[in-house]
């Protein structure tokens, strides 16, 4: 698993590669909370490049849906391929206030 | 005659990966594929995470075995575990909305399986446990939310 990351103006912008599952989420999970912890709660996952992913995966964002709310913040996550959103959509994460889930990239507002 | 396709991996997570490679491959030799291939992938991934990490603590010197097999229209497979016992048959899912409140990561893998697969049983033998899951062929799990 590597990631990329890209800063904007409102949020920042993060391209993970590869699986997540209960042994590749760690990197990424560690990521998103060394962002928080510095205060980067509006986080874009562009999901392009995400080939899988299981309850481990969805447990990084979920686990940290609770404190990114409590400080007005919000996952919104684009390009996801078919197999990945499904995972979402069969346990209802696709219908959350602070996880948002978008078609393309182009979709993703500018200050979310 | 019943064709099965037998898989033995260590409890280390990073079989994970291998054991979803042979499910895909199996799957697909017996024409099952698309969604309802991807939905039995990610049942059996979350079943042997789960007795990996919870049930061998990821000891790299023990091992699980995954048996694939169809009989009619159910596709079934089996994970062998020398491990103690979880009553995954009896497991009630939490609440999404309880999940997020715990901040916790843990509790979604035994609702995926759940809500996937449609028979969901726990065998008892001599030296080991059977956790056998049967897929209903030609039906694929849709939002529940």
């Amino acid at each position: 698993m590597t990631i990329q990351e890209h800063p904007q103006d409102t949020y920042i912008t993060l391209v993970p590669h590869g699986e997540l599952d209960a042994n590749s989420s760690v990197h990424l999970d560690e990521r998103i909370q060394a962002l928080i912890e510095q205060g980067q709660v509006n986080i874009h996952i562009d999901g392009a490049d995400i080939q899988y992913i299981s309850s481990a995966g969805l447990g990084v964002f979920v686990s940290y849906l609770d404190e990114v709310a409590e400080q007005g913040g919000k996952f919104v996550l684009s390009s996801l391929r078919e197999s990945v959103r499904d995972v979402f959509v069969i346990l209802g994460l696709d219908q959350l206030d602070n996880l948002i889930i978008v078609e393309r990239t182009e979709d993703v507002p500018a200050h979310f | 005659m019943r064709m099965k396709a037998y898989l033995r991996v260590r409890c280390n997570k990073a079989y994970l990966a291998t054991i979803r490679d042979f499910v895909k491959s199996r799957l697909a030799d017996l024409e099952i594929t698309g969604p309802i291939s991807n939905q039995i992938v990610l049942a059996v991934d979350e079943a042997c995470a789960n007795c990996m990490i919870h049930q061998h603590q990821c000891d790299n010197y023990s091992t699980i075995e995954v048996v694939i097999y169809r009989e009619d229209s159910t596709l079934y497979t089996e994970i062998k575990d020398t491990g103690k016992a979880f009553p995954l048959h009896e497991y009630q899912p939490q609440q999404v909305s309880d999940i997020i409140q715990s901040r916790g990561k843990g509790g979604m893998g035994i609702s995926l399986i759940h809500k996937i697969m449609d028979e969901i049983e726990v065998q008892e033998r001599r030296d080991y446990y059977v956790y056998k899951l049967g897929k209903h062929l030609g039906k694929t799990s849709t939002p529940l939310a």
